[in-house]
């Protein structure tokens, strides 16, 4: 997926963290201690770059006793120019629709949303009200935030 | 015990477009759930979505192929056996359907022929898995309007709100619920 290929350069686009997978890669099961002696890291610096490499799976954990060790996730990154041209090209979903539907389309889109959310209507027959598919609309929907309670 | 969980489409597009969908699958299962939803619904997020992608592909690539790989990634939890599509009895079921068309119908001031399937064979499936069990059927879904579309078929409607979703645990009373709106 693109946005994962952007989350994970995000998260390892440091060289210090990249050198932590490096390290896992080779040294499977290591804890934060053993991984900042290795690398000359201060302690909170590898539990915070672990952290942030754990939210993307570019590192795993597990608990073994009282303590915590570390592997290098299983991550593939395709980097060149068209990925990451994909990656921060990519259309939203609104884009597409106003490109479809145009100004007018937006304007009826939202009325129409205002009342899906409201509950005065289906998401079904909201969608069949714009004349979109409901994947369509939902999606539409979750991009603007509509979705969350 | 087994217990039924009917999810609309809504929840399996939040879940996945957040890259969550197994997971939320999965946890289910481990909780005894049993994950379904009609045909109607299993067409929307797979055939419509597929459909859909074809439309854009030519305008927007990426998000075509965003589209696929949702669909592949729903479909593989409906081959794993993380969702299962039920079929609703129209044979059993249809005046169900017909007086939710119709409920529908007078909400949106419009033809009750315009209603997708989708809102009324949900209804209709979870009345149908209603009387399979006799116990509590679990509803999850995004969608207020057909939370609302729901209640002049049931009894009593419990409200657990989880996260971002409204979960209604429900108690139903078919021979009750099919009069009210003849």
């Amino acid at each position: 997926m693109v946005e994962k290929t952007v989350e994970i350069l995000r998260a390892i686009g440091n060289l210090n963290k990249a050198r932590i997978i490096a390290h896992l890669a080779k040294h499977r099961g290591e804890t934060a201690e053993s991984i900042g002696k290795h690398l000359g890291y201060p302690l909170p610096t590898v539990y915070k770059y672990l952290r942030e490499l754990e939210a993307v799976n570019a590192v795993e954990s597990e608990a073994r006793g009282n303590t915590r060790v570390y592997f290098a996730g299983e991550f593939k990154l395709e980097v060149s120019p068209q990925k990451l041209m994909e990656a921060f090209e990519e259309q939203t979903m609104m884009e597409l629709y106003k490109a479809r539907f145009g100004a007018e389309g937006v304007e009826k889109l939202r009325k129409v949303a205002a009342k899906a959310k409201a509950g005065k209507m289906t998401f079904r027959q909201a969608a069949a009200s714009l004349g979109i598919t409901y994947f369509e609309f939902v999606s539409l929907l979750d991009e603007v935030g509509a979705l969350d309670a | 015990m087994r217990r039924y969980l009917v999810v609309d489409s809504s929840v399996l597009i939040f879940y996945d477009r957040r890259g969550a969908l197994e997971d939320f699958l999965r946890q289910k299962k481990k909780e005894n759930y049993t994950v379904v939803i009609p045909k109607a619904i299993a067409l929307e997020v797979v055939d419509e979505a597929k459909e859909f992608a074809e439309e854009i592909k030519q305008v927007a690539p990426a998000a075509a192929n965003r589209i696929l790989a949702s669909v592949e990634r729903i479909s593989a939890a409906v081959a794993q056996g993380l969702i299962q599509v039920v079929t609703v009895n129209y044979g059993k079921y249809s005046k169900v359907m017909d007086n939710v068309r119709k409920h529908l119908s007078r909400l949106d001031a419009a033809s009750e022929y315009a209603v997708k399937k989708g809102d009324p064979e949900l209804v209709a499936l979870v009345i149908q898995l209603y009387d399979e069990v006799k116990e509590k059927v679990f509803v999850a879904t995004l969608d207020k309007g057909l939370l609302k579309a729901l209640k002049p078929f049931i009894k009593d409607v419990e409200y657990e709100i989880m996260k971002t979703w409204a979960l209604i645990a429900i108690n139903l009373d078919v021979t009750l619920k099919i009069g009210i709106l003849d």
